[in-house]
């Protein structure tokens, strides 16, 4: 990891560090003399500096709905730190491909859009290469091009990430939740990231799922950095887009695969509720044959009296 | 209770299907399992008729999930108990039974994906948000509000953060960079919003109109009434002074009469100054030139040599005819006539 840091000169950490680094070398030279007071990171001493190297690949699977891609395609305009990739077959096998492709873009994370039998669409989030993986069912798609979202902010930006409190509540809810902050934080000192703050992000928890919603922020402000307080409450968002729904499925140990570490007991894949629903509509026709069969049975068990005043009219 | 109601149902269930001979036995009797207890959950418990409910319409919506699915739990340990009766008829679309949480994992992942923890907000920018209340996933209106009061609520905190911090974060009025939707989706985004103000204007001024068409009838209506009222007014006032008059048995020739009446103050008998509605600039009965006349203000004289007044006159507009007979008006007007010679006259008196 490079470490960059305030270069500071520091008289205390001379000794250690020094020993081994510069003993054989020629002390360097400035133009009055050896410079004899030596550069030493700060916080290397009490701990390595952290610096975010994020990379996210994105890509889909082949056969992708066009609504799913543009999807895609505004989370890869979101992101300034991602990378875009062709589309991957999707096989049984395609974990190992994503892996590899991971591997070969040298990114750290994946977001892999999964689109199944044109209208399903699966997102998988993974670290690589030690996992963890979380594989999301995706609804409630709205794009960015929609017309009633008419927010607009930098490209690049960095975004604020808002989460609701219920994602401290439970050991997979804080999985998702650092991941998510991983993956959707632009990292800072990004070389594409934009100065300033225009925009947010929301994740929230309803109903066990995760919404997300991207919102600019328009704040009256005159030019200065200061914003008083009524600045602060004459704020306004307005929605940039996109808009989707997360209900989480599984989360595995590794990176597309491994143990399972978690599975949605709430669940019901989208196929099983499309069979319902036909299930539902089908049992018409047997239904009425049913009925029709019980009420003869019905009939027969329970004959009517013979009425007396039956040939009464006859003659 | 239940299973043996289920059991029964069954049992009647292959008879029928025996009876009817119809191919699929074993299919049937589930068939006629589903369709039966329909038909006969008034007498099961109320539980079970949820079962029912739940079992025939899962619904796609994802927000009504939460719910359905804690009844599916239900089922689930209902089904167990008719499944050890009842030979397993478990429904197909039942969830895993044990759903796995390895909360070691987890946590064990978590710890190491995680960064370390001492990192600066700065690299995270995340902000909590506690909800109070619950959110009804269904009510998109109050959802939606929810995550807009939860984006502006981090938002703040987080401007007071940055404030705090001292460096900047808002973006300059001059700061032009590429956006997020471009300048021509953009135009489209104007285009439609203002398309949309448009059609609401529209809608209102019909509104309007419609509103004042029924409103004109009103109007009209009322001032009728109140020239009806005036009119009975005019006439009490004319019989009180003839009673007054009569009372007072002639006496006063014209003085006396001035009492008390409201006639006499001269607005009765003077026609209104307001220009009446559709008449012509020309017309006697109410036009411009009758305007003038009416007033007799010392302006009104320099007025009639105006522009209006010629060609109220002479040209535009008007009735033509009657123009140059006399009107009681021109009759008393003396100004033509030359002062010079009255007062010669008085002079010599």
């Amino acid at each position: 990891m490079k470490k960059v840091g305030k270069k500071r000169k520091h008289a205390e950490t001379i000794p250690e560090p020094k020993k081994e680094l510069v003993a054989e070398e020629r002390p360097k030279r400035t133009l009055l003399g050896w410079k004899d007071k030596p550069v030493v990171n700060e916080n290397e001493a009490v701990a390595p500096t952290f610096r975010n190297k994020e990379k996210v690949l994105i890509t889909s699977s082949r056969r992708i709905n066009y609504r799913y891609r543009h999807l895609m395609l505004n989370l890869v305009s979101l992101l300034p730190h991602c990378k875009k990739d062709s589309k991957v077959e999707s096989k049984a096998t395609k974990g190992a491909t994503l892996n590899e492709l991971v591997e070969l873009r040298s990114c750290s994370s994946c977001l892999f859009f999964e689109c199944r039998k044109h209208k399903d669409l699966y997102l998988w989030m993974t670290k690589s290469p030690s996992g963890p993986s979380i594989k999301f069912l995706v609804n409630a798609v709205h794009t960015m091009e929609e017309l009633k979202l008419t927010g607009n902010h930098l490209n690049g930006s960095r975004p604020l990430l808002s989460f609701t409190t219920n994602f401290d509540k439970d050991a997979h809810w804080k999985l998702i939740k650092e991941m998510i902050t991983q993956i959707f934080g632009t990292p800072k000192d990004h070389r594409k990231q934009k100065p300033y703050y225009d925009h947010v992000f929301v994740f929230s928890i309803v109903d066990g799922h995760i919404w997300f919603r991207n919102y600019q922020i328009s704040c009256p402000h005159t030019g200065a950095d200061k914003i008083d307080r009524g600045g602060l409450e004459k704020m306004t968002l307005i929605e940039v887009g996109p808009r989707f729904c997360l209900n989480p499925i599984k989360i595995f140990g590794g990176s597309f695969g491994g143990p399972t570490l978690y599975e949605n007991p709430l669940y019901i894949s989208p196929n099983q509720i499309r069979a319902l629903e036909k299930k539902k509509k089908s049992g018409k026709f047997a239904q009425k044959v049913k009925a029709k069969t019980r009420r003869r049975m019905h009939e027969m068990s329970n004959p009517l009296e013979q009425d007396e005043f039956a040939d009464m009219w006859k003659d | 209770m239940v299973v043996h109601k289920g059991r029964k149902v069954v049992n009647k269930g292959s008879k029928v299907s025996d009876k009817e001979a119809v191919k699929d036995a074993e299919i049937e009797d589930l068939d006629v399992e589903v369709s039966d207890q329909d038909l006969e959950s008034e007498d099961l418990d109320v539980e079970d008729s949820d079962q029912d409910l739940e079992s025939e319409d899962l619904d796609v919506e994802v927000s009504d999930q939460d719910l359905k699915s804690e009844d599916l739990d239900v089922e689930v340990s209902d089904q167990d108990s008719e499944s050890e009766e009842d030979e397993g008829d478990a429904k197909p679309n039942a969830p895993p039974q044990k759903a796995v949480y390895d909360r070691a994992g987890l946590l064990d992942k978590l710890g190491d994906v995680s960064w370390p923890e001492n990192v600066e907000w700065l690299h995270k920018l995340t902000l909590n948000f506690s909800q109070e209340k619950e959110v009804d996933v269904n009510d998109d209106l109050n959802r939606e509000l929810a995550f807009y009061t939860q984006a502006l609520d981090s938002t703040r905190e987080a401007f007071m953060k940055f404030e705090s911090m001292d460096m900047p974060f808002l973006r300059p009025s001059d700061y032009y960079a590429e956006m997020v939707k471009s300048d021509n989706h953009m135009e489209k985004v104007r285009g439609r919003l203002l398309a949309e103000k448009r059609r609401i204007e529209e809608a209102e001024e019909r509104r309007k109109a419609r509103e004042n068409k029924k409103m004109s009838k009103d109007i009209q209506a009322q001032k009728l009434r109140e020239r009806a009222k005036e009119k009975k007014n005019e006439i009490e006032s004319v019989k009180k002074w003839r009673k007054q008059r009569q009372q007072s048995g002639f006496a006063g020739n014209g003085k006396d009469t001035d009492i008390g009446l409201s006639f006499e103050d001269g607005n009765t008998f003077e026609r209104s100054n307001k220009k009446r509605p559709g008449v012509h600039p020309g017309d006697r009965s109410g036009g411009k030139a009758r305007q003038g006349a009416g007033k007799g203000k010392p302006g009104a004289d320099k007025k009639r040599k105006g522009r209006d007044f010629k060609e109220s006159k002479y040209g535009f507009g008007g009735r033509k005819g009657m123009k140059k007979q006399n009107t009681a008006e021109t009759t008393n007007d003396m100004r033509d006539f030359s002062k010079s010679f009255s007062k010669n006259k008085k002079r010599k008196t």
